[in-house]
């Protein structure tokens, strides 16, 4: 007696379709309210602005120093920088170093606090507590006072410098949240049974438990990326790492430091056009960060 | 009003005999939005719930038993609408045409609803008498000690160790202790109504013969109306005076047990029983029902909802679903079922 | 041919609020499992049945005793020798939805362990397709069907076929089966019980079947033996049928006392045994195990633990045995009414 008859191909294709639909309608999940599609827009916006950007401008801005810290207007629709170059060139060129480091930064924290959280989930002996001292550790360093006392030795201002300043404090998080899931992943029924089956480590780690880790890596690494955007504005801000290229934190701190643009009117649309992106960015970030959540985790969808 | 709850464990306290009370559902239907529309979970159910009698419902998964459970107290989750139908109880009108308040008062006084043990319904972070303390807060009732008296009665003829069990947390209690003082939060306010959903799943056969032991002894004692909802044939077919058998929503089969079980019209009921694993009776004579119990999406929209799997479909059943055929019996109550063939067989 | 000898386990105790000492799962336990046969474990919960389970697989360690597979005896193996030998007893588990990775489609699911054994054999592309289309009709599965599909697209009654499809990948000489069919819906049990006896048959595969639910150890197949746990100990052991039919251990009559009776088409046993009180999984007992909740406990009982025995009079292949002092047969079970009587409402035995 079977469990199914055969079928024929007209169901076969039926069915098949329906899974189709099914994986349509879970990327549909990333624009299904306004809020999202909003969001979505956003961050394609800005991803192109920090692509293509640079490509727009000639690599000197061009400055006019007899309109410095000018008000918006038609010919400069942000006003002007304390050179008289236009601000809204200066947020395009801008954002290409901001989010750049902060998507390396998060790569890095990602691949080398996953691996450590496999590692020390899968093999909980004394490998697994190794690892968790190491993590442990990099826990406990205060990541934004040690980057200061780091930048007064070390000039990380280039965008592969600050990724890797930023990722190399960032991954113990992540690491604890993937061993997490590994340790409690590894008594599944799916993985006992690969284990059984005598199916190598590595094989399970990559196959069983990685995909079933996905889901919190994808969360985690989105509201990393806006902590790591403060981060690094914030150092620009405070002046701990000198000038580079332009990017938003650079223009805070000449808005606020020499422009005095918290306590006169003057500049003040040099002041917010940074701010304003860097809210924007944030929230369009943590609105994702839900949908990425019910992406992975079918009952937390509601039909709307 | 807050005087009335007080008043009522007085009563119950001397003795007095409550009248059982009889709950008539009548057309329900309940659906829940779905990429391709509205479906029913439950589909134009009508049960009658005997005063004084323990209905059993029998389904499996995708039934819809456990919706229809909900919709008794008017708590069905959203997204889930009740579309059509009422829930008449004695005493308190139709339960699905309540106000909060009235509700509130409703759910815990006149109606007890005892939750699945691996639903966990009892707070972690209280002690039992806590809990208790709080679901009489919840309804006036000012008379605390009183409350408590009762609850300890209840656990007493329960065979718990009521003390030690009151000031416990739900993790210190095993499952089938657990289930027990499900039973006594749902009797403790003096419900007339029980409503038991999956008394015993996650219980091993010790425990679920004590707790179907404790069930029998409360209904007798109590005079109530007991609704038992499960999968497990055999719970109803020991517990329950008549009962039902439920299929994608749908009321197959109803009657007294004993006939039911002896004399099934409906094939799901029928091929339900000889896919049943037994302690006694022929192995061989098994037969295990082909395909598979619908979910909410593949159940069919046309026709009757079993023909998938009926070995005895006809294309009269492709049409439309077969109505409800009533068989009175003198000395049994009515049986009903719904099946073209079954019925063309009778006449 | 499996052998489990004198296998103990204790579990380290767990501090804070519940702080007594450690629980002993399994106290000695003697198991034989024949080439081709069906032996089955009933109990309680914490009994002990699922922990013997995962010690055959070698998904738990035994603290004592020895585990004889095939004739190599697992205690003179080193860790990394044993692997092979565990692999050839398969645990299918009891929660077909956790059993498969949801991620990973049938195919890939079945795909990994063919590829491996095609590695270690030499065999190649076209032999682990065709195997594993054939593992799947074994199991009365379609492959067109079932091989795109993820674990979320089948039914319980599928998922369990499925794994049952990969146990077989490695050509295992048993299945163990831990409450296989107890998440299953009811509708669908049956077929996957008679899937393991067919298996039995078809395939050189012994099956350990691990339940509460005495009612479906009867149809995993004839010629099956049924041990009865109590707290890691055996407490009766026996031919399944005869055993259900006249048990002599009174714990074993209270399993059976507790199974429902079906109105109309069964009537209650003369007997019913019912326990004295709560299982206590700590309570340290000189004597016998059961005496504390036992409704006929005699003088004797307290002194020392009943030795497993033959019963007097059982035939000698699949004797059955019991470890109680005070044996008596007793007629617990019920009994289907006989055909042509009108179904009457039956009085319910005599309460202890």
């Amino acid at each position: 007696m079977t469990a199914t008859t055969a079928l024929t191909p007209e169901q076969l294709q039926r069915g098949l379709r329906r899974s189709r639909q099914r994986t349509a309608r879970r990327w549909a999940l990333l624009v299904n309210t306004p809020g999202r599609a909003l969001s979505c827009l956003i961050l394609v916006v800005f991803a192109l602005l920090a692509i293509v950007g640079p490509y727009l401008y000639p690599a000197n801005l061009p400055i006019n120093p007899k309109n410095i810290y000018a008000p918006p207007s038609p010919a400069h629709l942000l006003g002007t920088d304390f050179e008289g170059a236009d601000t809204l060139a200066l947020i395009v060129t801008g954002a290409r170093y901001v989010l750049f480091a902060a998507a390396l930064a998060a790569l890095i924290t990602v691949v080398i606090g996953t691996t450590a959280g496999l590692a020390a989930g899968y093999y909980p002996g004394l490998a697994g507590s190794a690892i968790m001292r190491v993590t442990d550790f990099v826990l406990a360093i205060p990541g934004f006072p040690v980057l200061l006392v780091l930048a007064t030795i070390w000039n990380f201002g280039s965008l592969w410098e600050m990724a890797v300043a930023l990722g190399v404090f960032g991954w113990g998080g992540i690491a604890r949240a993937v061993r997490a899931q590994t340790l409690s992943l590894r008594e599944r029924g799916f993985v006992e049974a690969a284990r059984g089956l005598g199916l190598p480590g590595g094989h399970i780690i990559r196959t069983e438990i990685l995909p079933n880790v996905a889901p919190y890596i994808g969360m985690n690494l989105m509201l990393q990326l806006t902590g790591f955007i403060y981060v690094e504005v914030g150092l620009f801000f405070l002046g701990a790492v000198p000038y580079s290229t332009n990017n938003w934190g650079v223009m805070l701190n000449n808005a606020v430091f020499q422009a005095n643009a918290v306590t006169s009117p003057r500049a003040l649309a040099y002041l917010l056009s940074p701010l304003i992106c860097i809210l924007l960015i944030t929230i369009a970030l943590v609105t994702l960060a839900n949908a990425v959540d019910e992406f992975f985790n079918p009952r937390l969808r509601r039909v709307r | 009003m807050t005087g009335e709850a007080d008043l009522v464990i007085t009563e119950a306290l001397e003795g007095a005999s409550t009248a059982a009370v009889a709950v008539r559902v009548r057309d329900l239907t309940v659906t829940f939005p779905t990429p391709d529309g509205p479906l029913p979970a439950v589909a134009g159910v009508s049960l009658e719930l005997a005063p004084g009698a323990i209905t059993g419902l029998v389904g499996e998964s995708g039934s819809g038993k456990s919706t229809l459970a909900l919709t008794l107290l008017n708590a069905v989750p959203a997204p889930g609408h009740v579309a059509a139908g009422e829930v008449r109880v004695d005493g308190i009108g139709d339960v699905l045409a309540l106000r909060r308040a009235e509700l509130r008062r409703a759910r815990g006084a006149k109606l007890g609803y005892v939750f699945q043990a691996s639903q966990n319904s009892l707070n972690p972070l209280k002690p039992v008498g806590k809990q208790l303390l709080d679901l009489g807060r919840s309804h006036g009732v000012r008379d605390r000690r009183a409350l408590l008296h009762r609850a300890r009665q209840l656990m007493d003829k329960m065979g718990m160790d009521a003390a030690r069990v009151l000031a416990s947390y739900q993790h210190e209690l095993s499952g089938g202790m657990r289930q027990r003082v499900g039973i006594v939060f749902a009797l403790v306010l003096n419900a007339h109504v029980l409503i038991l959903d999956e008394p015993t799943t996650a219980l091993d056969m010790l425990s679920q013969a004590a707790v179907l032991d404790i069930i029998r002894k409360v209904h007798r004692e109590h005079h109530l109306t007991t609704l038992i909802i499960s999968h497990d044939v055999g719970v109803i077919g020991d517990l329950a005076d008549r009962m039902a058998v439920m299929y994608a929503g749908r009321i197959v089969e109803e009657g007294p047990t004993a006939s039911v079980l002896a004399d099934p019209m409906h094939p799901y009921t029928r091929g339900l029983l000889t896919a049943m694993p037994r302690i006694s009776g022929d192995i061989g004579a098994a037969r295990p029902l082909p395909g598979r119990p619908p979910d909410l999406t593949s159940i069919p929209r046309q026709g009757c909802v079993f023909r998938p799997r009926c070995p005895l479909a006809t294309d009269d059943c492709a049409a439309a679903e077969p109505p409800d055929t009533v068989l009175s019996n003198t000395g049994l109550r009515d049986r009903r079922f719904a099946c073209y063939v079954t019925a063309g067989e009778l006449s | 041919m499996i052998e489990a000898r004198g296998i103990t386990r204790t579990f380290a105790a767990r501090r804070g609020m519940l702080g007594r000492g450690g629980v002993r799962a399994l106290r000695g336990v003697d198991v034989a499992i024949p080439d081709r046969g069906a032996v089955s474990f009933i109990g309680e919960s914490g009994c002990g049945k699922t922990t013997l389970g995962r010690i055959l697989c070698g998904l738990e360690d035994f603290d004592g005793g020895d585990l004889v597979i095939d004739g190599q005896s697992m205690t003179t193996l080193k860790p990394k020798e044993r692997a092979p030998h565990y692999r050839r007893i398969q645990l299918i588990h009891q929660d077909p939805y956790t059993a498969l990775n949801p991620t990973r489609t049938i195919s890939q699911i079945l795909t990994d362990p063919l590829r491996l054994r095609a590695g270690q054999t030499g065999a190649g592309g076209t032999w682990v397709t065709g195997r594993r289309a054939q593992l799947l009709e074994l199991v009365g599965l379609d492959p067109d069907y079932v091989l795109p599909r993820y674990p979320h697209m089948l039914s319980g009654g599928m998922r369990q076929r499925v794994v049952i499809a990969r146990a077989l990948t490695v050509d295992p000489v048993a299945l163990v089966a831990d409450e296989a069919v107890s998440m299953i819906d009811v509708s669908l049990r049956l077929g996957i019980l008679q899937l393991l006896r067919d298996l039995r048959t078809q395939l050189r595969v012994s099956v350990l079947f691990i339940t509460h639910d005495v009612a479906t150890a009867r149809y995993v197949g004839h010629g099956g033996e049924l041990y009865v746990l109590y707290r890691g100990t055996v407490v009766e052991r026996g031919p399944t049928d005869a055993l259900i039919a006249s048990p002599v251990h009174p714990y074993t009559q209270s399993l059976l006392s507790a199974i429902p009776v079906l109105r109309g088409i069964e009537l209650p046993a003369p007997d019913r045994v019912v326990p004295t009180g709560p299982l206590d999984e700590h309570a340290d007992v000189p004597g016998c195990l059961f005496e504390p909740r036992c409704p006929f406990t005699a003088p004797g009982c307290r002194d020392q633990p009943p030795p497993l025995v033959p019963l007097d009079g059982s035939p000698q292949g699949q004797a059955h045995a019991h470890a109680c002092l005070y044996p008596a047969r007793r007629s617990v079970v019920p009994a289907p009414t006989v055909p042509g009587n009108a179904p009457a409402d039956p009085a319910r035995g005599p309460q202890p």
